[in-house]
């Protein structure tokens, strides 16, 4: 046995705990899982039935554990894991599976393929098969948390910048982005580039919220290769600056797989050293529209609205009526895509996908389904409060036709604001020709 | 007539056996903890997964495939009645007539589900595509067990055929993808604790 396989195998069955046994084990074939999966419903055919995914798995996990898998391979067509098989696996893992869990709220028996998919994830890893661009980008955040000071300086001349358009957006002077701040109730943490951090900030400063910025953003890419060791230094970074800082809570930019992560699994990786709740963004806008600490005009966007409802948020990670209380005080024609919340169908753009240039038109027919879906709300906007949701829907925009803009939920709700000028960038300046005489009225 | 049964109990003893190995193997491994702040109720997901999320209509595949989702319920019916009835073959003489009409009626109807399912198997492209020769032999064995059992309680003469295929049957859950009728449990309850942790499923209104 070669070392990548070994590798493989040593890190499968590491990984060997009562639920991935039981995902490995419970699978009754039927099927009836096939239409839950977005590539199934993209392109019908048996390769994309999440069963048949899992079984790729199973076959290897048989010719290990099965006792009569091991007397007779052929019964149930286990195999033992070789170069071709790992590769496939990965394959399959990156490539054909946004780990979007909705075949698991489908099956009967309520079987967590994307487990299955994730343990594949790790194996790959472990075995230096998993897509590089996704370890390079862990990588790259993992140095930059050993050593801020090389590019923090930079960071916070662009901070300063943003202050001044901040004070130019408020019409307030006194209108700030602290960074760092000791005490600070809230740590925000935003993604990379000024979009997830001006809006925020005008937010923070009319709720006059006690609040700081992260110097580190949000996505975790060690998170997409189920590369716990990387994740976890990832991770660490935020860990370690919200306890440096002795915040009470971590908030999370609009991001799907980081606030899945951060809410649910980083406590666990770090027990002991979490003392603070984590939350969405997302709920803080809900939260602060609900006892009225911002002011939003309720006929702000009086275009028709539809609301995406990122995998990660609504059926990993619990946000679901959130985004709809919020979207219901800013929007006059608000519309659900069916099916929504829960049973949402995944945009295609998640687990890691959109990183992945290899894979781009696998992707975007994948998202086909999505694309059906927004087309049909006859919707012209599009809110998304995840940024790899974003960048899909908006290559589906392209490839399907669907002329719509897609939006972060904080984006529409600062519009709603009612400020003094626009945020930058923003769809308030791109509006569609036909919609600017409604809402200039 | 003794030695049949004597298979059947000796079956039903080696793979209840098996199953309680394959339990403890799963029990064995770890249960990771999960330390996150609880958003929804556990109790209340695993309610879920095993009464109103196990109902046709709670999930869209099962929408879609209704009629494929009932017969399954009804093939699995005829299973746990005819392992049942087996068990309880020793006092079938207390039973009145009734009783043993409604049983071949359940089994009978079960049995023919379970030959469809078998048919289905083989004709339906996907389902093909996902079998196992496990799955072929692991369903038309249960049918055949079903359908004894079902002769076996208005003809007598089907009463050692019954307890042959018994002894396979009970011998076979924990060798191949019968053994899913353990694993089931443990399914039900991670999906209850993970969606009812987070309070998807059941789902509350978050926001008032």
């Amino acid at each position: 046995m070669n070392e990548t396989i070994e590798l493989a195998l040593k890190a499968l069955e590491a990984q060997l705990n009562q639920p991935l046994e039981t995902a490995l084990e419970a699978c009754a074939r039927c099927g009836i899982c096939a239409e839950a999966c977005h590539y199934y419903r993209a392109e019908p055919k048996v390769e994309h039935i999440p069963a048949y995914r899992a079984e790729q798995l199973r076959s290897v996990y048989r010719h290990e554990h099965d006792f009569l898998s091991k007397l007779f391979p052929i019964w149930t067509r286990s195999k033992k894991l070789d170069e071709p098989t790992l590769a496939n696996l990965t394959e399959i893992a990156f490539s054909q599976c946004t780990l979007c869990r909705r075949c698991t709220i489908n099956c009967p028996l309520g079987v967590d393929t994307p487990l299955m998919m994730r343990a594949i994830r790790t194996m790959a890893s472990a075995a230096g098969t998993a897509p590089e661009i996704l370890v390079m980008l862990a990588d790259a955040a993992i140095e930059k948390g050993r050593d801020p000071s090389f590019y923090k300086e930079m960071f916070l001349e662009q901070i300063r910048e943003m202050e001044h358009q901040l004070r130019d957006i408020t019409g307030d002077e006194t209108a700030t982005i602290p960074v760092e701040k000791q005490g600070a109730k809230i740590l925000y943490v935003p993604l990379a580039g000024a979009h997830t951090i001006l809006p925020p900030a005008v937010v923070f400063n009319a709720a006059k919220a006690d609040w700081t910025l992260s110097i580190f953003e949000s996505a975790n890419y060690g998170v997409f290769l189920a590369d716990m060791k990387r994740a976890k230094e990832v991770a660490r970074r935020i860990v370690d600056e919200a306890n440096r800082l002795g915040v009470q809570e971590i908030v999370i930019a609009e991001c799907g797989h980081a606030y899945a992560s951060y809410r649910w699994d980083v406590p666990n990786w770090f027990a002991g050293e979490f003392d603070f709740k984590v939350r969405s963004l997302i709920e803080v806008l809900a939260e602060y529209i609900q006892e009225g600490k911002i002011n939003v005009d309720p006929t702000a966007i009086p275009e028709s609205v539809t609301y995406h409802d990122s995998c990660n948020l609504a059926r990993n990670g619990g946000l679901i009526e959130e985004p709809r209380y919020v979207l219901g005080k800013i929007t006059t024609d608000f519309r659900e895509m069916t099916p929504n919340k829960a049973e949402a169908i995944c945009c295609g753009g998640g687990g890691g996908l959109v990183a992945l240039a290899e894979y781009a038109e696998r992707r975007i027919t994948a998202g086909k389904p999505k694309a059906e879906q927004i087309k049909k709300t006859g919707a012209r906007i599009v809110v998304a409060a995840c940024e790899n949701c974003r960048l899909q829907i908006g290559d589906l925009n392209e490839r399907y036709n669907l002329n719509v803009r897609i939006t972060a939920l904080t984006d529409l709700v600062v519009r709603a604001m009612r400020l003094p000028q626009p945020l930058p960038g923003t769809e308030a300046e791109h509006l569609f020709e036909d919609e600017k005489a409604v809402v200039t009225k | 007539m003794l030695i049949s049964q004597l298979l059947a109990l000796a079956g039903l003893v080696a793979g209840l056996f098996g199953i309680y190995l394959r339990y403890t193997e799963t029990k064995h491994r770890v249960l990771p903890t999960d330390q996150s702040l609880i958003k929804g109720n556990i109790s209340h997901g695993i309610t879920y997964a095993f009464t109103k999320g196990m109902m046709p209509w709670a999930k869209e595949s099962t929408r879609i495939h209704m009629l494929a989702y009932l017969r399954g319920i009804g093939f699995h019916v005829g299973i746990f009645t005819a392992i049942g009835i087996v068990i309880i073959n020793p006092f079938w003489e207390y039973l009145p007539p009734i009783i043993f009409l409604i049983l071949f009626w359940i089994l009978g109807i079960a049995a023919v589900l379970g030959a469809a399912g078998g048919i289905m198997r083989i004709v339906e492209h996907n389902l093909r595509g996902l079998s196992l020769p496990d799955d072929h032999f692991a369903v038309w064995l249960t049918t055949l067990f079903i359908t004894v059992a079902g002769l076996a309680v208005i003809n007598d003469s089907f009463v050692i055929p019954m307890y042959i295929v018994s002894a396979i049957t009970f011998i076979y859950i924990p060798l191949g993808k019968i053994r899913h009728c353990l694993y089931f449990f443990f399914a039900r309850i991670f999906f209850g604790k993970f969606f009812g942790r987070r309070a998807i499923f059941p789902h509350p209104q978050a926001v008032k």
